[in-house]
């Protein structure tokens, strides 16, 4: 059980997805701007990481395994992510509308998202079992909303400074999201194991 | 899905021969510094320049080897299905790659870890495909891919180097600055990747703005 | 019909040419990746038993270790493999400990990603030759910025305690496993 927690709090915290290991830097730069923008894509994110690390795993296990085809990783899981966000967004659209409008745009964006292959990729290295592997993609996608929503809060606030015109856009969100590893790094200490 | 990308030359693409589309890569549609694509493997694996090349050179070969297949193969994938066609083959190329590295680069391939995988979804590889490769001839489509491969090579190489002077002392594990340099550790950590592109992007602005 | 028909052939195809494609790299390459993976299992055999001629794997209450043995043939000590968590990722570790189980013979590091010029040291010969020798008994444990004392304890590096710490708890935790077992 605590094991549990300790791989939560490390995928979110002290070793954030996208702060250490540089998943999810492209909407990240792309989708910041805005804190409800940021909530928005956070939470669709979060969800489809959890959904495809339970999958990936079962597939991983039941079948790439059982019948000696380690090859077919990377072509199973891409296929598998993209296909949980076509019908994540069918699913959706159907039955929420409201929710559908809100998010809408961002959902097909998530495939591309290095952070939900990478995750997957992540569980199969470090051996994970079926509720660490569950823990593991909503501590990771927490971490990426976290990440996300601060990043959107200081952006928020830089709209009325001065940023010489060079660094504009991604320039300045990088070297923010440069201080903020920093700051996170600062984390690492919490988790002694 | 969709990668955000930058369709700029597909409209006027008829005027360009096989040169502009190539060079069109390593500057002014630069992927990192123009399309601000593929950030997540130039920001994690360019601890040192000999791994940027490596991570430069593998992205190169998938780019290659996927526009050549999909180019050819443009007149009949059908629209409905291209996403996962182009994704197929790309994942299929990139599984090569790895295991390529695996055998015969060990060390290499231990670098760079899982961020060889995540040549997958490179937003790079798939906005080529869906812009260019499907809708050009194999010769441009061949062309385009190198110069886009280069112009990120020499992003990751530029950004490896910075940071394994600055981090490390060396260059290509050369050592160039002796025992009188305090390491800035920071390079080698998350931090200053992200600081030192974010600085590099505004300099590419800057040098460009000038022009 | 016609559509759907040329969508499903297009698809199945390229998923058989992949599928195809795949199976061939992988026959190609697994065996030079299972060569790699023992080549440095091999060097870091060597690494920690200068004297070494040849080892071989031994499983034991359910461990997988390799005993070493000298040119005569007499046991030089065992090898084994130990990992955990360190502070930037995990970390393995190849380790040789004496015949008796109560001292090291010394150790190697073979993957590690923490801080480099920091927690990265524990790949250097300055951390890692105090191992050479060190006693196992009751456990290993560190000091920090004071020359160690005991025979079964090691200064960890300045400015990387929990690099350090991360491999002390990796050799106890395999080695109060291996103590069960051997001699």
């Amino acid at each position: 059980m605590v094991n549990l927690v300790l791989i939560f709090l490390a995928a979110s915290i002290t070793h954030n997805i996208v702060l250490t290991y540089f998943l999810g830097v492209c909407p990240f730069i792309g989708v910041s701007k805005k804190i409800e923008q940021a909530v928005g894509m956070g939470l669709a994110t979060t969800f489809v990481m959890t959904v495809a690390a339970i999958v990936t795993w079962l597939i991983y296990h039941f079948i790439l395994i059982r019948f000696g085809l380690p090859f077919l990783q990377y072509v199973s899981f891409i296929i598998v992510i993209a296909s949980l966000v076509q019908i994540v967004e069918m699913f959706i659209r159907k039955f929420s509308p409201p929710l559908y409008r809100a998010l809408g745009i961002y959902l097909p964006l998530i495939t591309t998202n290095c952070a939900i292959l990478g995750l997957t990729l992540f569980m199969v290295l470090r051996d994970y079992d079926f509720f660490e592997s569950v823990v593991f993609g909503l501590g990771s996608g927490a971490g990426f909303t976290l990440a996300l929503i601060i990043m959107a809060g200081i952006r928020e606030e830089l709209e009325c400074c001065d940023i010489p015109k060079p660094l504009e856009g991604a320039g300045i969100t990088l070297i923010i999201a440069g201080i903020l590893a920093l700051t996170f790094m600062g984390f690492s200490g919490l988790i002694s194991n | 899905m969709n990668c955000n990308i930058n369709p700029a030359c597909d409209k006027s693409n008829k005027c360009f021969g096989c040169g502009k589309e190539f060079s069109k890569g390593l500057w002014g549609e630069n992927p990192i510094f123009v399309q601000v694509l593929g950030m997540c493997p130039t920001l994690a694996v360019t601890t040192k320049a000999v791994f940027g090349l490596s991570m430069g050179m593998a992205t190169t070969f998938v780019l290659f080897c996927s526009s050549l297949v999909i180019s050819s193969m443009r007149k009949i994938i059908p629209p409905q299905v291209r996403i996962a066609t182009f994704t197929v083959i790309i994942a299929t190329f990139v599984t090569c790659a790895d295991y390529i590295l695996k055998a015969n680069f060990y060390t290499i391939s231990k670098a760079l870890g899982p961020y060889v995988p995540l040549i997958v979804v490179n937003c790079i590889i798939l906005g080529r495909q869906e812009a260019f490769s499907s809708k050009n001839s194999v010769l441009k489509s061949l062309a385009d891919a190198l110069g886009m491969g280069i112009g990120f090579s020499g992003v990751l190489i530029l950004l490896g180097g910075i940071r394994e002077f600055l981090g490390f002392g060396t260059i290509f594990q050369q050592e160039i600055l002796g025992k009188w340099f305090e390491h800035w550790v920071i390079m080698a950590l998350p931090a200053g990747a992200f600081i030192t592109l974010g600085f590099l992007i505004g300099l590419f602005n800057l040098i460009r703005s000038r022009k | 019909m016609k559509k759907t028909m040329q969508m499903i052939s297009v698809l199945t195809m390229v998923g058989i040419i992949s599928g195809a494609a795949l199976a061939f790299i992988y026959i190609y390459a697994n065996p030079l990746i299972a060569q790699n993976q023992k080549n440095e299992i091999k060097e870091a055999v060597f690494n920690i038993f200068p004297e070494a001629k040849s080892y071989e794997p031994v499983a034991k209450g359910g461990q997988q270790i390799f005993s070493v043995k000298d040119p005569e043939g007499k046991l030089l000590g065992y090898a084994f493999q130990a990992e955990g968590n360190g502070y930037q990722g995990a970390i393995k570790l190849m380790a040789g400990i004496k015949p008796d189980a109560e001292t090291l013979v010394g150790i190697e590091i073979l993957e590690s990603q923490e801080t480099p010029g920091l927690g990265q040291e524990i790949a250097g010969n300055d951390f890692k030759k105090q191992f050479i020798g060190l006693e196992a008994s009751p456990e290993i444990t560190y000091v920090k910025n004071k020359k160690p004392e005991k025979p079964n304890e090691i200064q960890a590096i300045t400015g990387a305690t929990i690099s350090s710490r991360a491999v002390v708890s990796i050799l106890n935790a395999k080695i109060e496993k291996l103590k069960k077992i051997l001699p």
